[in-house]
């Protein structure tokens, strides 16, 4: 547990490896997300020259994509017991409303991460499947018969405009509305005051498991 | 044979991923070539022409599906027309349904539409489907979009092609290569009018002959096709390896609702934030308060 400058305690929140794991994603995912919308809609093939012209983003969309599936992979391994839904879940969905609105502080009582991030962590990992087994038939469209390669696009596109639609939703809640969040990405760390605003089960958990972090 | 048309012919009627083309305004008559396959006797002059206008070479002759007189078993990226020598067995006796295969040059093209690659794909207003190879990107969403098969991709190259219709000689005045070929005039080549009536007259005597299912092939879910058959037996065009009714209502929902329900969604996606913003703002952590921290 490191501490500030002032004698507070910093609570480590994502580990070295959690962030190298959550930032590769990132990139990988932006890549994929933007290469994937220049072949979308043509008024977004001015992408395609932004990342090296249109055979260029042919050829690396799909292997990028495969290096953001292996990330992710990592981070399904790494967080799977955080990410759980528990019994807990159902009063943070009962107050929903209030989560939205900013009265967070009955929602507040939430573990590592709240039912929002839950959600949000497994509508991605779900859609990074379907972009997978979707994504394969339109790399290799002569290994599929055209049945399958239809219903390839139609489920690429459905999943990829889902977890776009998500990600929106998660750089929005992480960048504009908690602040510190994107500092507990970036450099590891939370106050104990953040801690306690946001996953106050996770904090208590915290202390009762490592007493000297108590000050 | 006299020109059919005149070099204007190219004028340009739609290109791929540029929905606002601008089209000419010459009024340049539509081409139509025609190819009747109860005349066609499988010499393959028209492969030898195909081959020999385009410069193509076949890397390797592969091996043939078993007992058939086919040069290949399937289109190749440099093989953009094959006789099919399609087998049938009626009546106790062999039926060869041989079929001239190639680019169909559809009025509602899935290829173009489905390609994503602007300037990839043209057409123009003679009805002439053209790939441009410099703006192709490899992707083969066209394959997916063509009802009939066609676009091949070279592995060498990574770009897709495909039967052009001569679209160099019919620029010149010319007639395809492979019509000029036809020792017995099983393809034509004209306007789009003539053809149609030609075909029309060919499946009257083919009906007086005795052959009742004679027709015409043009389907019309791709909106008529610029290559047109006479085929003997029209009630069966899976007999000639010909599928019975292509469309592209796949391409078209790919194309049109699945992209604006995407728009919608980045869109809405993007406005929601920012109004959320505006109305709730970000939640501060009062960071001075650290005397209330529960333990
Ligand atoms: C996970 C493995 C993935 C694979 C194997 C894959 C593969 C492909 C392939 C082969 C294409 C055809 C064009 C090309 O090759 O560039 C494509 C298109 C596309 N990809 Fe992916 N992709 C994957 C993940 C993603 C992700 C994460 C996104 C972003 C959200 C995405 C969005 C798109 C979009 C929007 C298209 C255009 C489809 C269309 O125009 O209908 N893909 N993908
Ligand atoms: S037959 Fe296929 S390649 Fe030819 S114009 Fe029609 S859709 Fe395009």
């Amino acid at each position: 547990m490191a501490q500030r400058a002032d004698g507070r305690n910093l609570i480590v929140r994502y580990p070295m490896i959690d962030r190298v794991v959550h930032w590769t994603i990132a990139g990988t995912f932006v890549y994929v997300m933007l290469t994937g919308l220049a072949l979308f809609s043509p008024p977004f093939f001015w992408l395609a020259d932004v990342f090296g012209g249109g055979p260029v983003i042919r050829y690396w969309h799909p292997i990028i994509a495969l290096v953001f599936l292996a990330a992710l992979a990592v981070l399904l391994v790494r967080w799977f017991k955080d990410m759980k839904v528990d019994a807990d879940d159902r009063r943070w969905i009962g107050h929903f409303r209030e989560f939205v609105t900013g009265d967070e502080k009955v929602v507040a009582d939430a573990g590592r991460f709240n039912f929002g991030q839950k959600a949000l962590f497994w509508v991605q990992s779900a859609s990074a499947v379907l972009l997978l087994l979707s994504g394969v038939t339109l790399w290799f469209p002569r290994s599929f018969d055209v049945g399958l390669r239809q219903a390839g696009f139609i489920v690429h596109d459905l999943s990829a405009i889902v977890a776009i639609g998500a990600l929106i939703v998660h750089i929005y809640m992480g960048v504009f509305v908690t602040p510190g969040s994107v500092k507990a990405m970036t450099q590891g760390t939370v106050s104990a005051r953040w801690a306690e605003a946001h996953h106050a089960r996770w904090l208590k958990a915290l202390r009762s498991a490592t007493p000297q972090a108590r000050h | 044979m006299s020109p059919v048309t005149s070099a204007s012919a190219l004028q340009v009627k739609a290109v791929s991923a540029s929905p606002h083309t601008a089209t000419g305004i010459k009024d340049v008559p539509e081409l139509t070539k025609m190819i009747d396959v109860s005349v066609c006797i499988g010499c393959k002059a028209c492969e030898v022409a195909c081959q020999e206008w385009n410069d193509l070479k076949v890397d390797e002759i592969r091996e043939s599906p078993p007992q058939t007189y086919q040069t290949l078993p399937d289109l190749e990226y440099n093989f953009w027309q094959l006789i099919k020598f399609n087998e049938t067995e009626r009546d106790g006796r062999l039926l060869w349904t041989l079929t001239k295969y190639q680019c169909m040059h559809c009025e509602d093209p899935g290829c173009l539409k489905a390609c994503p690659a602007p300037g990839a794909i043209v057409q123009y207003s003679n009805g002439i489907v053209d790939f441009v190879q410099e703006n192709c990107i490899g992707c083969q969403f066209c394959v997916t979009g063509c009802p009939f098969d066609v676009p091949r991709i070279s592995p060498t190259t990574g770009k897709v092609y495909k039967c052009t219709l001569c679209s160099d000689r019919v620029s010149a005045g010319l007639e395809p290569a492979c019509v000029k070929s036809c020792p017995t005039n099983a393809i034509s080549f004209g306007t789009r009018e003539k053809m149609l009536a030609q075909a029309q007259g060919r499946v009257a005597q083919l009906t007086a002959d005795g052959l009742d299912h004679a027709a015409v092939y043009n389907p019309s879910g791709v909106g008529g096709t610029h290559v047109i058959y006479v085929l003997p037996h029209g009630d069966e065009t899976s007999l000639y390896g010909l599928p019975t009714n292509p469309k592209v209502t796949f391409v078209n929902l790919w194309k049109g609702p699945l992209k604006w329900l995407g728009n919608l969604v980045f869109a809405g996606g993007i406005v929601g934030v920012v109004l959320h913003y505006l109305r709730y703002g970000p939640r501060e952590v009062d960071e001075s308060r650290h005397d209330d921290v529960k333990h």
